[in-house]
Parts: structure tokens; sequence; C-alpha cells
């Protein structure tokens, strides 16, 4: 018997978000009317579909029309229909409702959602179409033949924290597929190594990406009717930092709250979580949020670097679909109708090389074309340069933004450039600003009513991790890193971290270490995107491990 | 001859997630469902079984609804070849008497007998969640007729046919060999359940699992379902928690950490506002006539363990619900206790003068270590030839196995691990009678949230009481009683099983029930030793404090200090007034050893360790730098608020 299980299958599909799942479905449909019979094997690695999925969200809903013409929409499990919506520019105590929106922020007509309850009913079509979905399952190898993608390896578990196997040992499965649809969602650990091996950023944009930190709520009737959402900007952010607050109203007077932060930020000690916490102490959000109940939190970081950021989407025999390919629509922040999108093109061309029996680089590259022609290019090439205009700060930004609005997206440079995250954070000694901690120095107390700490919101994530297991954040040179991240730049992982994973201790010698605790990680990647010097590299850790979301 | 591998599995809820509603009730609804754990613990080992016998084939069953095919599969994913589900809706309301019976009956069905030729293995959990009786492995072997062992953490086939176990026994283990077939439950303590894998995932999607009804296995209703169980719940209450909700110290360092415990512990921590118990109401007693079921069975029998040649001290608690049943019995009800082994004569007048009315001594050398098989078969003959209408066990490794085996062979259902012993009545409005004096045995169940009432409707009537529970009764000096001997039948099949080695610690250590503080280390300290533990407890001992240091159970197995200091089920149950659990991860085992502690100081590095949820006060935070920071404070007059005496 060999040690190692070999499966076969024609199509793998990484992920089980919004674009690998649009992928699966849309691929069975066409192979279907083709009158082809292909194995599809969608692999997830939450403990079911939807635990690891987060968004705000308010969704475009047509594109689930064209994944799903057969179905009644009104099945399709979306929350309130957005029927009312604002902008509110915020201070500490006052606030104003702007009385006009900012250039493609209106949301009316669009439906709010968990995104995780869609994935699972998604997945539920998905199984009756014949596509194989197994969930709980890390894949933590590409496999390649002759340098060429031939399918992935799932994780090897029953290992020790330093690698040794177990008594209870199990090897992982080979996963041979003819075609591999990466849907990691954003910078996934496959993903990311395909990309370096292939170099498939070249000539590109540096992704940028922001870290939003959501809790859901439970309000008492009245707090804030089904279908209100609220945007808010300012307090208690600096202009220099890019960003703002989102407030959902939902059904059964549930609400989804949070903020999304560019992590482009310079100030090290900066930290979203507890920039949530005091935003919700703001008089405008306390007063949706009192008499109200915690239920769920989470956090996730989302591609912003726009069009001029994604990377080459397909190779020989693989391609990349979702966050992955860093399709998210600025400055809305809308990314799951073009995932869903991306799934549909990529089956339609996966499908089209199946039949053909040619899976090269040169069958799939219609795929990208299509992404870069339809209405993802519509809705992302013009606001191609909104995100880089914003790295100088917020006045900057909106000069910029106006120009591209009148110029159609190009402004009056052309195309901007980014600078990737972890290289904005400034050393401590090098911060003009007040740093984070003291500005609002008085305030990071939290009463446990409305406000939580990092490790009491980390315990409504419902997060889990096997014991034994190589630690899955990996700090690359522990020298380097503490000369660099902890003794130069204060050790930014303990504030920037949305989990509590990274802890600074002083021990009596006062002596400065950084302490992991990985089992409270949330699986968001900021540490991977943010450190300095990228000393995190975050790998995925044992299937079924991470948060175990319900209704995020 | 190839070897075949049973694991008996059963799906219940997470237990984690059975939090307790908005309305003080378990919600048990959004629970998601898991294979027990133990029975995890189960399938692994049939797994590590396989490592050694390539052929083996791999087979596991439960019996459940059809939604137990979830984890029927999962086994499948991690290994297991056949799946075999006994699913029928006359099943329902079964107790482990009726559960013990029905999948005995399919395994038999299966073709696995006492006398298959082919040899087989039967692998279960120690118990479940849900339910923690730790019956049905005992009830299986008995019904199958094929000899156990329970509570047991790894398991070999020694290649000669017979099998290895190693078992866990009150402050020690025993290796044993047992031929096959056989039972074995394992304890969640042995090699953890392997991940499943994705061809295994794979293989299991498409798999037939075969479901049998009861009619497909020749099972009649007579002795199943609600109305077949010996036993019956007859009421469940909610358990209040005594411990108020913890109060969690806040600090980035130890410094600040140990300044806001020292502040909490002055302010007092958190005072729980008792609910008075609400006030029973008085149901209305029909007027129905009464009804007395026991068939003339008189007396109360209870069992004195004998451990290194000493009664052991459950044993001796069992005497005061005994005396207090008796009592309440009245008409000059007797209790008897059976002692059995080696130069046992001795002690028999120590039972007395701790309340029994007779002892029954069985002399036996062969006997001096306990044995399941001839225990059972001496009990079944004196219960037989006394008739008692209750028998009593103390809950330890030994009784929790022996008392459903015997009472498979009475047909009296068995409740497991009582906290409260009573005679009361029951109004059974079908037949219009009220059926008393009938024994109400009352026992913690869903993770210690509620206590049930159980029922039995078969003399004797048996339970088994949890240790520590009750105090041993005050020894009244030459009390007098009978002590007479008893000569069992036994039969040279009972001892096929065989002790290979007991390995016990000392059971000293009697200042662990004095001491005022005990500061307690668990698997998470072991890396100096407890030092930091012995260090801190002395450092209190300078003070004038009378402290001891105890550990939880994996300090002992991994051998690094003596079972006496071990605090637990297994070990010494403690109420020291003040406890400091450091590094302990707050199993229930340990639990049960220190509940009743004044105040429970939790010092651990996992905010997630259950140990929070029983701990007056809290720290989240590495043992190597609080305590040595606590160790400072106490030389500078810090006690933990206990005066010192001078």
């Amino acid at each position: 018997m060999s040690n190692v299980d070999t499966v076969s299958t024609d199509v793998l599909i990484i992920g089980g978000g919004p674009s690998g799942l649009a992928t699966a479905i849309h691929l069975a449909d066409t192979l279907k009317q083709k009158g082809l019979n292909h194995r599809i094997l969608l692999i997830e690695k939450g403990s079911s579909i939807g635990s690891h999925i987060l968004s705000g969200a308010v969704i475009k809903p047509d594109v689930f029309k064209e994944l799903l013409p057969d179905v009644d929409f009104s099945e399709i499990p979306f929350n309130a229909k957005v029927t009312k919506d604002s902008m509110v520019l915020l201070g500490e105590k006052s606030y104003l409702k702007l009385p006009f929106h900012m250039p493609y922020m209106n949301n009316i007509g669009y439906y709010t959602a968990s995104l995780g309850q869609i994935c699972k009913y998604l997945a539920v079509k998905a199984q009756e179409k014949g596509v194989e979905i197994y969930t709980g399952f890390a894949v933590d190898e590409i496999l390649y033949n002759d340098g060429k993608v031939i399918g992935a390896k799932t994780k090897d578990t029953g290992l020790d924290h330093h690698g040794n196997q177990l008594e209870n040992f199990q090897a992982g499965t080979r996963i041979e597929a003819g075609i591999t649809i990466f849907a990691e969602g954003q910078r996934g650990p496959l993903t990311q190594m395909l990309i370096k091996k292939f170099n498939l950023t070249e000539g590109k944009n540096e992704q940028v990406y922001s870290l939003g930190c959501k809790e859901l709520w439970s309000v008492p009737e009245g707090n804030i009717a089904p279908g209100q959402v609220y945007h808010t900007l300012g307090y208690p952010l600096h202009t220099d930092e890019f960003g703002g607050g989102f407030i959902y109203g939902l059904n059964d007077n549930r609400v989804a709250i949070g903020i999304v932060v560019g992590l482009d930020y310079k100030d090290p000690t900066f930290d979203v979580h507890d920039a949530m916490q005091i935003w919700k102490t703001t008089s405008f959000v306390s007063k949706i949020l009192k008499g109200g109940k915690l239920l769920e939190y989470g956090a996730k970081t989302l591609p912003e670097g726009g069009y001029y950021a994604i990377p080459k989407l397909y190779v020989d025999n693989a391609l990349i679909v979702g966050d992955g390919a860093g399709l998210v629509a600025m400055p809305t922040l809308k990314g799951i109708h073009l995932s869903i999108k991306s799934g549909i093109l990529a089956a339609k061309t996966t499908a089209e090389a199946l039949s053909n029996n040619d899976t090269s680089e040169k069958s799939l590259q219609n795929y990208e074309a299509q992404v870069k022609s339809g209405f993802i290019r519509k809705e992302m090439y013009k606001v191609r340069n909104f995100r880089q205009g914003f790295e100088k700060g917020l006045i900057m930004g909106g000069l910029h933004f106006g120009t591209q609005l009148i110029t159609g997206g190009a402004g009056f440079f052309g195309r901007l450039k980014s600078t990737a995250d972890y290289k904005t954070t400034s050393k401590l000694s090098h911060l003009k600003k007040k740093p984070f901690k003291e500005r609002f120095k008085g305030k990071l107390e939290w009463d446990k009513v409305l406000t939580f700490d990092k490790v009491t919101d980390v315990y409504y994530s419902g997060v889990f991790h096997d014991e034994q297991q190589v630690v899955h954040v990996q700090i690359k040179d522990p020298k380097k890193f503490k000369e660099i991240n902890i003794d130069q730049y204060g050790a930014p992982e303990q504030f920037y971290c949305s989990s509590e994973v990274y802890e600074l201790h002083t021990n009596k010698a006062g002596e400065n270490e950084i302490r992991i605790h990985a089992e409270n990680c949330m699986h968001c990647r900021t540490c991977d995107i943010k450190s300095p010097g990228l000393g995190i590299t975050w790998v995925v850790p044992n299937g079924g491990n991470g948060p175990d979301f319900q209704n995020m | 001859m190839a070897l075949t591998i049973i694991s008996l599995i059963k799906q219940v809820p997470v237990p984690s997630e059975m939090r307790m509603g908005e309305d003080g009730l378990m919600d048990r609804t959004k629970a998601k469902s898991i294979i027990n754990i133990d029975c995890q613990f189960g399938l692994e080992a049939g797994l590590q079984l396989r490592k050694q016998n390539p052929d083996a084939r791999l087979i596991v069953c439960s019996m459940g609804p059809g939604s137990f095919e979830t984890s029927l599969k999962a086994a499948i994913a991690m290994g297991y070849d056949e799946a075999y589900l006994l699913s029928d809706r006359k099943l329902g309301g079964s107790d482990t008497y009726a559960t013990g019976l029905a999948i005995s009956t399919m395994l038999k069905h299966l073709g696995f007998s006492k006398d298959s030729k082919e040899p087989y293995i039967i692998l279960a959990g120690r118990q479940t969640s849900d339910g923690d009786t730790a019956h049905v492995p005992s009830q299986v072997a008995e019904n199958i007729g094929i000899p156990q062992a329970t509570f047991v953490e790894s398991v070999k086939a020694d290649g000669a046919g017979s099998v290895i176990a190693k078992r866990i026994i009150e402050g020690g283990y025993q290796m044993m060999k047992l031929p096959m077939p056989c039972v074995i439950s394992l304890t969640p303590t042995g090699i953890p359940p392997r991940k499943p894998s994705l061809s295994g995932a794979i293989k299991a999607r498409s798999l037939k699992i075969t479901t049998f009804g009861i009619d497909d296995i020749g099972l009649g209703t007579e002795k199943i379902g609600i109305s077949g169980s010996p036993t019956i719940v007859a009421k469940v209450v909610n358990m209040v928690s005594e411990r108020p909700p913890i109060t969690m110290s806040e600090g980035h360092n130890e410094a600040t950490l140990v300044d806001s415990l020292i502040t909490n512990l002055k302010k007092g921590g958190n005072v729980l506002e008792k609910k008075e118990a609400a006030a029973k109401k008085e149901t209305d007693r029909p007027d129905f006539p009464e009804k007395d079921f026991r068939e003339g069975a008189r007396g109360i029998l209870t069992w004195a363990e004998v451990t290194n040649g000493n009664i052991s001290r459950p044993s001796l608690e069992l005497l005061t619900p005994a005396r207090n049943l008796a009592n309440q019995l009245g008409n000059d009800t007797k209790v008897m206790t059976l002692i059995i082994g080696k130069n046992v004569q001795p002690l028999a007048q120590t039972l007395i003068e701790h309340g029994s009315d007779e002892v029954i001594f069985v002399e036996n050398d062969s006997l001096e270590e306990y044995l399941v098989l001839p225990f059972a078969s001496i009990f079944t003959q004196v219960i037989k030839e006394r008739k008692p209408e209750i028998a009593l066990f103390a809950a330890t490794t030994s009784g929790r196995e022996l008392a459903p085996r015997i009472g498979m062979r009475t047909s009296s259902g068995v409740t497991a691990d009582c906290t409260g012993l009573e005679i009361g009545e029951y109004i059974d409005k079908k037949q219009k009678a009220i059926i008393a004096p009938i024994l109400e045995s009352r026992r913690p169940t869903y993770g210690e949230s509620k206590l049930a009432t159980i029922l039995g409707f078969v003399c004797p009537q048996i339970s088994t009481a949890r240790a520590g529970t009750f105090e041993v009764p005050p020894r009244v000096n030459e009390r007098p009683g009978i002590i007479s001997a008893f000569t069992p039948v036994l039969d040279e099949k009972d001892f096929v099983v065989e002790i290979i080695k007991t390995v016990r610690g000392e059971g000293g250590l009697q200042n662990l029930f004095d001491a005022d503080i005990i500061v307690s280390g668990g698997r998470g300290t072991t890396s100096d030793s407890l030092g930091l533990m012995k260090a801190l407890a002395e450092a209190l001992k300078g003070q004038g404090i009378n402290a001891e240091w105890a550990c939880s159970r994996p300090v002992v197995d991994e051998g690094i200090t003596e079972y006496a200091r071990q605090v637990g089920q297994t070990g010494k149950t403690v109420r020291p007034k003040v406890y400091v659990a450091v590094g302990i991860s707050g199993a229930i085992q340990h639990i049960a050893g220190m509940k009743e502690a004044g105040q429970v100081i939790a010092i651990n590095h996992n905010p997630k360790a259950s140990i929070f949820n029983n701990a007056d006060f809290g720290i989240v935070g590495e043992y190597q730098d609080i305590i040595p920071e606590l160790i400072d404070r106490v030389k500078s007059g810090f006690t933990f608020g206990i005066e010192p005496k001078k």
C-alpha cells in the first residue's frame, strides 16, 4: 500500500468561496449543455462551506441571474434589500449626514447578505449539479510535471510543532487534475506560490490590501431598519488612513458593522480592531448598538490594488479567479459580483478547453481576455487609479479622484504606481504624528458591553486550531525580526493583527520577544501582507481549523 | 485468519457548543454534531492495530437516527472499511441496558459471537459526553459473553491471538492480557484521533452504509425503547452553578496582571446571588393504590473495593448513602457489604464499624487484584442468594465496569456516577399505581448542567456513586455486626484475562486534605518538573500558610511526580480555601477533584481553557512569567487573603 493516496479529477477547484463555487456551478452547467461528463472536485479548508467567508456585505445581485438562470431569484438567501443609503461624516461626538453620495457609492436596490449563507446555498446548488465538494481539507502544495501544474496535494496531518510525524500521522492526498482553478481568496498561499513560480505579477502594480474588521450584532427593535445602509467617513481615522465604516441593517433586528482600513498606513501602532471599538463609541454608532448584543466577530483583508494590480490569470492547466485575482472595484469595495463573474468566465474557458482537450496556456488565455473586456473591466478600469491616488492621504486622494472622474479614470498622471503595504510602515522614531496608542490614550479601555478586547472578540469567531501541528505563522528570520520588527518598528504585529496572534512580551530583564498564539488566527493574512520586511509568512494550517463563521 | 476490528461510535453534540441559552436551558439545537471524543480515540486505536495487522478489516458500527451516517462516513474518511447503522424508531428512549442489548444483537447478527472462529476485537469509547455512563462497552461484552477491559489507554495485539491493554486505574495502571474476541473501551488519553484523509472522504462519499432495523437483526421490542428499558429518567432539573462568573485579570505583563489579580481578590470578585431553589410544587398525589415491585427483595448490598490491601476510601463513603437509604426504607433494612480478595476477612470489622450490618467476605488468593469476570460472577451469586433490593458501587474505574456487567446478568438497569441517592415513589399513570418504595438515583448530566433522577424497576436497583461526594461515615468502635464467609462457584473461564502488571502509586500525603492553599500544576507546567509550583508553595509556607502543591493526571502519567499528589476523579478530592490551578486545561475529571475549593484561581496561556469556566479569578499568561511574580509578591506579604497561622 502506497503511503500517499492519489485521486484524479478533470477539474480541481481550490476554495469554496463565491468565485470557486461560481466556477463549479457554471462549469457543471456548461459541460452538461455540451453533453460532456467531467469530474469537478472542489476542496475547501474551512470546516464547512461558509465558515471562512466574511464580507460586509452589500451585493450587486444581477450576476446571480446569470449564474443561476433557472432559479427563482427569491430563493437565494439574500438579507434585506437596501432601501436607504446614507454617507455620514463622523466626529467623536457629532456627525453629519452628507446630502450626496460619493460617486459609485449608491447602493439602493442592492441586497445586504451574509456571504457565508450565500456560499452555503451555492454549494447546495453545485452539489445538485454533480460537483463533489469536500470541506475541512487544506491544500498546501502545487503538483508540477515538466514545470506545468498538474494538481495539488492536501496537507499532511499528525505532525508535531517541529514537523515530525506523530503516531496519528495521515499523509495528504495527491489530487491530479487536468485543470486547477485557484479560488483561494485574497493572498492565498498556493496562489502566491503560483504567482512567484511563473512571475505572474511582472509589469503589474503591487497588490495592496485593506483590512476589514466586522461584528454582527443583535439590537433592540427600532435601532435600525432592515435595508438601511450607512457608510461613515472620518473619525477615528486620520486623513492619511484610508478607510471608513459600514453599518448594514439586516432582518430580524440584526446589524452588520465594521470598518475597513487600507494597510498602507504608516503608524506602526495603528490597530484596526481597536479603531473599530473606538468608532463604535461615537454617538452615531453607539446609538444603533444600544441595548444590543454581540453575536459574531471576524476579519479579512481585501485586495484593492485595482485594475493595474491584476496578475496574469492563466498558466498551463491553471487559472486564478476571484479575490486571488484582485477583482475588487474601488471605492465601493465591491468584489463579490466580480468574483462570481470571474468564475463564470473561468468556467466557460475551462469547458472550452476540456472539450478541445487542450488546457495549455494558449487555450486558457481567453479567460483573461474576457476578464479584461466585459463588465469586470468596465467597473474596474474607470477607477483603475483610484486607490493609488490616496497613498499620499485623503486630500491628495480627493484631488486625484476628482481629476479621474473628469478624465474617465486616467487622471492627469496616467497610470499611478502603488507601493506594497509592508513598505509603508514608518519606524517608530520616524513617525511624524502622534502614534495611535497615544492619540486615543484613555479611550483604549473596553467595557465588554459596547466595546471588546481582541481576545473576547476572537471568542465570538468560533476559532479553533489543532494543538499538534507546525505553527502556521512563521517568522522567517528570528534574528532579523528582533532587530527590525521589534526594535525598530516596535512590533507592529501586536497591533495590526486582527485576532491577538502576536503578543509582545517584555521579561524582567527588559528584553522583548514576540509570542505567537496561532490558535487565535482568523486567517485574515494581514501579517503576511503588512509585516515590515515581509518578516512573516502565513501558511495554511490543518484543514477544518480557523474561524467558524455562521452569518458573516 | 484475518483480524476484524469493530469500532462502536456514537454521534453527540459538540460539548463546548452546548452553551447555556438565555433562558438558562441548554441549547442543544444549535450545537453541531461530532463523533463522541472517546469514541474517536477508539477509532484511532483500531487504526493503530492495523499498523501491526495490515490485513485487518476495520468496521465501524453505531446505533441512532439516520443523521448518524455523517459520523460513520467520518470514520470511513479516517480509514475504516465498512460501516453499519442500527436505526429504528422503536429504539428511541432506550437506556444503556437496552442500548447494550441492541448493539450486541446487531454484532451477533453480523456474525460476531463468543464462538466466532475468526478473531475480532470490539473497540469503544470509554463513555459519551452526553451520557457519561461508561456502561455500554461492559454490557456489550456481557451480552456477547466475552471478556473486556475498560478505561484502556493503549492497546496492542501480541501476535499470538491475544490483546495487551493498558488499563487506567485509580492511582496507576494495569497491563492486561486478554484473549480474542474481547471488548476494549478507550479513554481519551491515548493516541489522539487522526484527521480524515481526502482519499478517505472521497471513498466515504460513495460508500453505502448498511442500515438495519430491529426486525433485520431479529431483535424484539420487549427489552428496548422507553417501555422495554429497565430504567427511566423520571425528572431533569437544571443545576445552578455554585461558582460565580470568573473575574479575569487585566494587564500587559506579569506585574500588572498580578496587580490586577490582587485587586480583584481584595474586591472579593463576583458574588453569585444564589437563587432560591424554586419551591417544589407539590403535585397532586393521585389516589392510586401503592404497589411494591420488589418481589420480596430486601436490603442494600454494597461493594468494598480493596486496593493495596486496604478498603478504598470511596467504598467507605458508600456506607453513608447506604445507611441513609436503609433508614428511609425502615423495617429494619440491612446494609450488607461484599468484600472479595486475599486476606480480606480482617478488614470486615472496619466495614461494620463504619456502618455495615453484615459483611460477606470471599477469601480467594487468586482474587487479590480485581478482575471483572470473577467478581461479576461472585456478585451475581450473592445477589441470587441474598436478594437485595439495592446494590451500590463506588463509581471507580472498577465499579463503573463491574456494575453494568452485573446489571446485564440480573436484567437490572444501572445508574452511573450518582451524587444523590434517596428513597421515593413513582406515580405510574398508565398502571394507575404508586410504585414505592423506589430508589431515586440523581446524577449530573449534559456536562454537569443538569441533574437527572433515574428510576429502575428491576431489583436489585443498581447505582454507582461518585467518589468524593459522600463523607466517610464516622467510625463507631466495636459496633456489632455479622461477618459471614461466602464460597462462590468459580469457572476457570472467568480467569481468561491475565493481569501482567499493576502499577499503583502511594495513596498517602494526607496534607493535601488539610491545606489552606493548594498550588496545582498541569500538563502545561511540566518543563521544570513543577519547580515553580513547589517554589510558590514553599514561599507561602514561609509566610506561615498551610500550603501544599499538587498536580493533574498528565503530570503523574509523565512520571514527574507521585500519584499521591494527583487531584481529580482518579486522584484526590480536595477542598482547600484557595486552589491555584496552573497550566491545567480543566478536564471534567480534574474539576471533579477540586470544584469544592473555596476560591479557584486559574492561570493558563490559553484564554479558552475550560478551567476558566470553573474558576473565580483568572490570568491569561505564561506560567513561567506569572508564578515568579507571584512568588515575589508572596515574599513581600501577599497570601491570597489567607491569614497566616502564628
